[in-house]
């Protein structure tokens, strides 16, 4: 699709903005065996919503009125199971943009973000309902997912009289289905993802053998005695193939160092700080530093190794800094 | 050291498509179109054609293309490996091809959808195949989240302002100049969008030390170019921009994106290693150099290009930027198109096409006078570095 | 309900720092949460509850409903500041679905204190990772309790 059509796409839809649709009527007035059915479902035992010594006790509201969660804002006023809304909700649709992006191909709808103001909690016998305006459509973007437009909703949360209780900015992508390739397989069941597992093939086996073995090995060729990592099979000084291994104390400096924050990958946790260390034996040796925050990494900081199995059949020389030597006493 | 390809071939036709986050085709004819548009440049045909050559990374075969643009025969035909660092490498072939009497003219191309396809900085990059050398680099990374670019190159980067007193600032300043260039080509991406100094220090970090506005934005598009003997570029209308010298670069520290474990991160051993050799073959010095067209993927390593190839000392590249040299009107303009920072990432070939066009004197951001421009290759891999000379 | 009462502990501002972070927080997954949070927040969208229908939709499973995430926001933002503390605002990205058989774990940080007339507020950033990445980040504003306890 060019640019021209989104840009005529546009066009036509931007007039369908600022309208401000509504009302959505709810169903029932907040009631407490909703506000509890909430709370249970959710396991939210905020003494706050259900507890009513402790409101009379310890808050601003009234003991005998249950208090619904500020997060419920938006369910007071949804459809029922048969997908009605309230009685008394308008009937002017306010998802005619969504209608008008749906016959131009995008099919997909996916909630991006949210954005809210909770401007009072409700009260048992409050009275919801909410008007909708959409006030932005954004130019066509590319994302992971495909082609698409960023639509966000005004929801205005209203109660009995007319006051704002809670407000929020609702951004959907209004995107294109990318169409399967013939024989695309089944989605398969959801997996956690793990680390890429290094490759462990005959010039590097014995790297991560070690560390499962509780061991960080480094390579030392047995003719000259130079030292080596990563492991490579031929001793760049000397040219020989012989080497066997010298088991490191995990003990070295930070020679540099970064600190990742995006993209954020999983499984890591983020920030994500990757340092590179100069070993006291002389080789250097790529790992994270776990422990110290961002602003505390220093180059030439003293770190320690612990080897750390970060899943199963992985284990990792993972560094800390190092703490204050203590002198053993004779 | 022989020099027989300097000066024996020019580029004489350079073709590109537009440049975007989603070309809505396949690599397949992004390549096609761009290769097609550079031969219609030079007023050359496809049976023309005798030669090609490419990158690895480049997904497009020589023999279709070679079909689909009119072609007959190919004598010669190359690829160079190491992504970006293999912007160059393909003119040091072609050169060489055409200086030994192998073939007469050559088709050079780069196509890919980067940004709607695979995306290298997603992390997502590698296949598993454990054959695979890229795979069995980074084994060595990748199970501790360490398998983006940026966050490579950041700890060059942060050596670099360890051992030279550079700041974050000083990388932004490079950043700066770029989007400045690239606000007035309209073909940039940031084309119309420039930013300040003050913008780059609030943008998010990305990995310490580098921030989103010292990383070029993955792009679609295809860039080609048409090289043939000096002899026959005589008879073609464009100016030919002769290649005076032209060199690839390994050396024994290089690794793909992580050379960690040499004397020191904070240089580029590789230009270090050819640059006086780029001169010398073109029997030229840094300043005879009228622009210059650097690989700047992230801001941080357009510096130790600067002291490699002379036009500062080493250290004193953060001084050089800041007195503005590398800008629009300065004693060397860096990347007048606005670079891979301001333009597009297509793997440093732009940055090539850029420096055919301020030969030309066709450029829209045009420094007067032009004639020598240094282009280099990606850094932190093998890579590689040419002068292109006003014919 | 006594017996839930005593874990919560109003944070007040004295308390606090900035760069100080929230007690992580673990919710298994399980096909039971997904419905009963579904049914509980009204949202009767069939991929909450029918895993066939889910399927059919191109994903693995029934997942979890966007209400409920923002109700377990909510949780996690007062069972960290007490009862006595009020949410002020909640803003956050969605990202990888909450499916059957995951664990996510919540996690947050103090990014800044301020005051809004007499009223302390601790300004929060949050994230909820799962197997898969995140599903949930964002940040929220919590009005503290003006007394411990």
């Amino acid at each position: 699709m060019s640019d021209s059509s989104a840009a005529d796409i546009l066009e036509r839809i931007k007039p369908l903005m600022h309208k401000r649709v509504g009302p959505y009527n709810s169903w029932n007035p907040v009631s407490r065996t909703q506000i509890w059915q909430w709370c249970s479902a959710m396991g939210d035992h905020n003494p706050l919503y259900l507890d009513d010594q402790y409101r009379a006790e310890h808050s601003e509201f009234s003991r005998d009125k249950a208090v619904a969660p500020p997060a419920m804002m938006q369910m007071w006023s949804m459809r029922d199971v048969n997908g009605n809304d309230g009685p008394g909700s308008t009937t002017d649709n306010l998802f005619e943009i969504l209608a008008a992006l749906e016959e131009e191909g995008y099919e997909g709808i996916m909630a991006v973000s949210y954005d809210q103001t909770f401007h009072r909690y409700l009260e048992e016998g409050d009275r919801a309902h909410h008007y909708s305006t959409i006030i932005n459509v954004s130019d066509l973007k590319t994302t992971g997912i495909g082609k698409g437009f960023f639509v966000t909703q005004l929801a205005e949360f209203m109660d009995q009289n007319d006051e704002l209780f809670a407000e929020a900015r609702i951004t959907y992508f209004k995107y294109q289905v990318p169409k399967k390739p013939a024989g695309a397989s089944k989605p398969s069941a959801p997996g956690k993802i793990n680390r890429i597992h290094p490759v462990e093939n005959h010039d590097h086996e014995h790297f991560w053998q070690g560390l499962r073995d509780g061991k960080l090995l480094i390579q030392k060729c047995d003719d000259c005695g130079e030292l080596r990592h990563p492991p490579q099979p031929m001793c760049e000084h000397c040219q020989s193939l012989n080497w066997s291994t010298i088991e490191s104390k995990g003990k070295g400096t930070v020679y540099t160092y970064t600190v990742m924050h995006y993209p954020e990958i999983p499984p890591f946790d983020y920030p994500n700080a990757i340092v590179l260390v100069d070993l006291e034996e002389g080789v250097r040796i790529v790992s994270q530093l776990i422990g110290t925050k961002p602003d505390d990494i220093k180059i030439g900081m003293p770190v320690e190794m612990k080897l750390t199995e970060v899943q199963e059949d992985m284990t990792l020389p993972l560094f800390h800094a190092a703490g204050p030597k203590i002198e053993e006493k004779p | 050291m022989s020099n027989t390809l300097s000066r024996k071939a020019a580029i004489v036709g350079i073709g590109a498509t537009e440049f975007s986050k989603d070309s809505g085709r396949s690599e397949m004819q992004l390549a096609c179109e761009a290769v097609k548009a550079a031969l219609d440049d030079a007023g050359l045909k496809g049976s023309d054609i005798d030669g090609m050559s490419s990158f690895s990374m480049d997904n497009n075969w020589e023999n279709e293309i070679l079909r689909q643009v009119g072609g007959k025969e190919l004598k010669f035909f190359s690829r160079t490996e190491f992504g970006g660092g293999a912007a160059c490498g393909p003119f040091v072939h072609a050169a060489t091809a055409i200086a030994s009497g192998l073939c007469d003219t050559v088709v050079i191309y780069r196509a890919l959808n980067e940004r709607s396809g695979l995306r290298f900085g997603s992390g997502q990059m590698m296949n598993n195949s454990p054959l695979d050398p890229n795979i069995i680099n980074f084994s060595h990374y990748f199970p501790y989240g360490f398998m983006t670019p940026a966050a490579w190159i950041a700890f060059s980067a942060r050596r670099y302002m360890h051992e030279y007193g550079a700041t974050s600032e000083d990388f932004g300043r490079v950043a700066v100049a770029m989007r400045d260039f690239a606000a007035t080509n309209p073909n940039a991406f940031f084309y119309e969008r420039p930013i300040t100094l003050e913008e780059h220090q609030a943008s998010r970090m990305i990995a310490d030390p580098l921030r989103l506005y010292d990383c070029c934005q993955e792009s679609d598009g295809a860039v080609a170019f048409v090289v043939t003997s000096v002899e026959r570029a005589k008879d073609l209308a464009n100016t030919p921009a002769v290649i005076a010298s032209a060199r690839q670069s390994i050396v024994k520290e290089s690794r793909m994106m992580t050379p960690f474990y040499g004397e020191t991160l904070s240089g580029i051993p590789e230009f270090d290693a050819c640059a006086g050799e780029v001169y010398s073959m073109a029997g030229l010095s840094p300043s005879d150099i009228d622009v210059a067209c650097l690989y700047d993927h992230f801001s941080p390593w357009v510096l130790p290009q600067l002291e490699a190839f002379g036009f500062c000392d080493r250290g004193e590249a953060k001084d050089f930027v800041k007195d503005g040299h590398i800008n629009r009107g300065g004693k060397l303009p860096v990347n007048p198109h606005g670079g891979q920072l301001g333009e597009a990432y297509i793997h440093g070939m732009n940055g090539i096409a850029e420096a055919v066009r301020q030969i030309r004197g066709s450029s829209v951001n045009q420094v007067e006078k032009v004639d020598h421009v240094l282009i280099t290759a990606g850094a932190g891999v093998p890579t590689g570095a040419a002068i292109l000379e006003r014919g | 309900m006594s017996d839930v009462n005593h874990k919560f502990k109003n944070v007040i501002a004295s308390d606090l720092s900035v760069g100080d972070a929230l007690p992580e927080f673990e919710l298994p997954i399980t096909a039971k949460l997904v419905v009963s949070t579904a049914m509980a927040s009204q949202d009767f969208q069939d991929v909450h509850h029918d895993k066939d229908a889910a399927i059919a939709k191109g994903t693995p499973d029934i997942f979890m409903n966007i209400l409920t995430t923002n109700g377990f926001v909510g949780r996690y933002l007062t069972d960290w500041a007490g009862p006595g503390s009020r949410i002020k605002k909640i803003q956050f990205n969605l990202g990888a679905p909450n499916y059957p058989g995951d664990t996510m774990i919540m996690s947050g940080e103090v990014t800044e204190l301020s005051q809004d007339g007499e009223h302390h507020l601790a300004h929060v950033n949050f994230k909820g990772k799962n197997g898969m990445g995140n599903h949930v980040s964002g940040t929220a504003i919590v009005q503290l309790a003006t007394v411990a306890g």
